[in-house]
């Protein structure tokens, strides 16, 4: 599914993202990424992404090796990830139904499987009743709550995310983690890059440690595992 | 592209013109000014055309032959000129014919023309298609065979013309500055409004939408902004204009110089034309140029 062999990312300025970077997620695994700050997480997500170039190694999306894709395909790479971050990105003047229609159109769906599919995404994550309402309205919660129907809404074999809680209480934080995992739960990849330790412990899913780019520790368990 | 993307795009087009409303405005008032500006020259310059092919019509020379010229040369006298280079019409004028306009012109006093009948020679009135060539071609016709003099018009209308020229092309090196300028000016205010949405953009890019997405709904933006500046434009000038030729042709001065200004109808589809290229050209390619930077994500 997504697979890194020998992966770096050295940027412009010197400063190294990931190092030497080897791993592989199979379908239907639940990952977290965690590490200190400045510790390659982010980077390692922009290479799934293609949002970054890697500058030593290669990697494999789908046994698609995407180290050389061209830049116009790049978009089709991401329509198979459902891409959620911690600052939400929803589209200020598009109401929450419109935002995840918005990817459907993107993908060209018919009207029809547009009507079927948005709503029914909205009841997944909880939002049916603020169909009509725009980002600004929501809470921190429920616009995280309408990035993931978004991230979704096209069935993608994948979620990818990025601190997708660092910008919620506690409370909040566990539920969106609840709704990933419920996600999870029915066949959808998930890797989550967090800080939020408490949470990482309590799930007991597999766990990828970084430091400084290197992967440390890559194991089942809580967050301070070692190898 | 099937139906429903297509709609889906124009229908953000419209909805982002409406949306921004301060910048449309903008891009809507210059594409306004360059269009009447352009209009105006462009009335200037169909004037002047008009004007120079009159005078380059009316400006016949005449060439008479030799008395008695036999049918066979005159024939052929008439294919040689209409040949020519920069000859547009050729016209015979036969002894009868001379003497019947001579007639009519002093056609109280017909004693005077008692016995002159055979004075006149037959002639060819020539009708130049590009005065400049007017010199060449009198020089070669005065060398055919049968040929006796050439009547000249006068020497001031050459001048004419080359002032004509001079204005013709000072014109047009402005409605290409006024081009450019505006395309500089447009392509200004929509990278504004795309800098203004780059976030939006970046979203766009991460859920998967390919360049040709994201562009289309600025184009169709540009788009609209062009044609309804175009529309808007060719009130005004037609207004302008009827009203400055209803003043022009009043004044004593036009009139002294018999000179007609061209029907604002004649020109309208010209303008049409133009408009449409200008405004949807100003439109796509200034988005094009603006949105050029913020694909790379
Ligand atoms: N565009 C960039 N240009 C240069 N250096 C960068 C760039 N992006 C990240 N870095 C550097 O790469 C290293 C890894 O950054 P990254 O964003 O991957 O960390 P992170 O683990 O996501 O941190 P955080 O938990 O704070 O989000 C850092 O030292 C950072 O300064
Ligand atoms: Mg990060």
């Amino acid at each position: 599914m997504i697979e890194f062999k020998n992966v770096s990312k050295v940027y412009k300025t010197g400063t190294v993202g990931v190092k030497n970077a080897n791993f592989v997620i199979d379908k239907g695994e639940f990952v977290f990424l965690v590490g200190a700050s400045g510790s390659g997480k982010s980077t390692l997500i922009k290479l799934i992404l293609k949002e970054e170039d890697a500058t030593e190694g290669k990697i494999l999306i789908n046994r698609k090796d995407i180290t050389h894709l061209k830049q116009s395909r790049v978009p089709y790479l991401r329509r198979s990830m459902g891409v959620v971050f911690q600052d939400f990105r929803l589209l200020p003047d598009k109401t929450v139904y419109d935002n995840v229609a918005f990817a459907m159109y993107i993908v060209n769906a018919t009207p029809k499987h547009i009507r079927r599919q948005v709503p029914m995404l909205l009841s997944l994550v909880g939002l049916s009743n603020k169909a009509k309402v725009y980002p600004h309205e929501l809470s921190g919660g429920e616009q995280q709550r309408v990035a993931l129907a978004r991230a979704l809404v096209n069935n993608p074999s994948m979620i990818i995310a990025d601190e997708p809680t660092g910008n919620l209480d506690p409370e909040t934080a566990w539920e969106i983690m609840s709704l990933l995992n419920d996600i999870n739960l029915r066949g959808t990849t998930v890797v989550v890059a967090t800080h939020a330790k408490d949470i990482v412990d309590f799930m007991k899913k597999r766990v990828i440690k970084l430091e400084n780019g290197f992967i440390v520790s890559d194991k089942k368990g809580g967050y301070d595992s070692e190898i | 592209m099937k139906y429903n993307i297509f709609s889906y795009l124009i229908g953000e087009g419209f909805k982002n013109t409406m949306k921004n409303k301060k910048s449309t405005f903008a891009a809507l008032s210059i594409m306004i000014a360059t269009m009447i500006i352009f209009g105006v020259f462009l009335a200037i310059i169909e004037n002047i055309d008009s004007f120079l092919t009159e005078l380059e019509h009316s400006q016949a020379i005449q060439v008479f032959m030799t008395v008695d010229t036999p049918q066979e040369q005159i024939d052929k006298l008439r294919n040689d000129i209409s040949n020519l280079d920069g000859v547009n019409s050729v016209q015979f004028v036969s002894e009868e014919d001379a003497v019947n306009i001579m007639k009519d012109y002093f056609e109280n006093n017909e004693k005077l023309l008692a016995g002159v009948e055979d004075i006149f020679p037959p002639s060819f009135l020539v009708n130049f298609s590009d005065l400049t060539k007017s010199e060449e071609v009198q020089s070669q016709i005065i060398n055919m065979e049968g040929v006796s003099t050439i009547q000249n018009s006068n020497e001031t209308t050459s001048a004419l013309l080359g002032v004509g020229n001079a204005i013709r092309l000072i014109s047009a090196i402005i409605l290409v500055f006024l081009i450019v300028v505006s395309l500089f000016i447009i392509s200004n205010t929509i990278k504004l409004t795309v800098h203004a949405r780059r976030k939006e953009i970046s979203i766009m890019k991460y859920v998967g939408a390919t360049n040709a997405f994201i562009r289309w709904p600025f184009v169709v933006e540009g788009i609209i902004i062009g044609v309804v500046a175009a529309a808007i434009s060719l009130l005004a000038i037609g207004l302008l204009y009827n009203w400055a030729s209803t003043q022009l042709m009043s004044s004593v001065l036009m009139q002294r110089l018999g000179i007609i200004l061209v029907n604002f109808t004649d020109m309208f589809s010209m303008l049409v034309v133009v408009y449409a290229i200008l405004g949807i050209g100003m439109g796509v390619v200034g988005s094009m140029i603006s949105m050029k930077k913020y694909l790379e994500v």
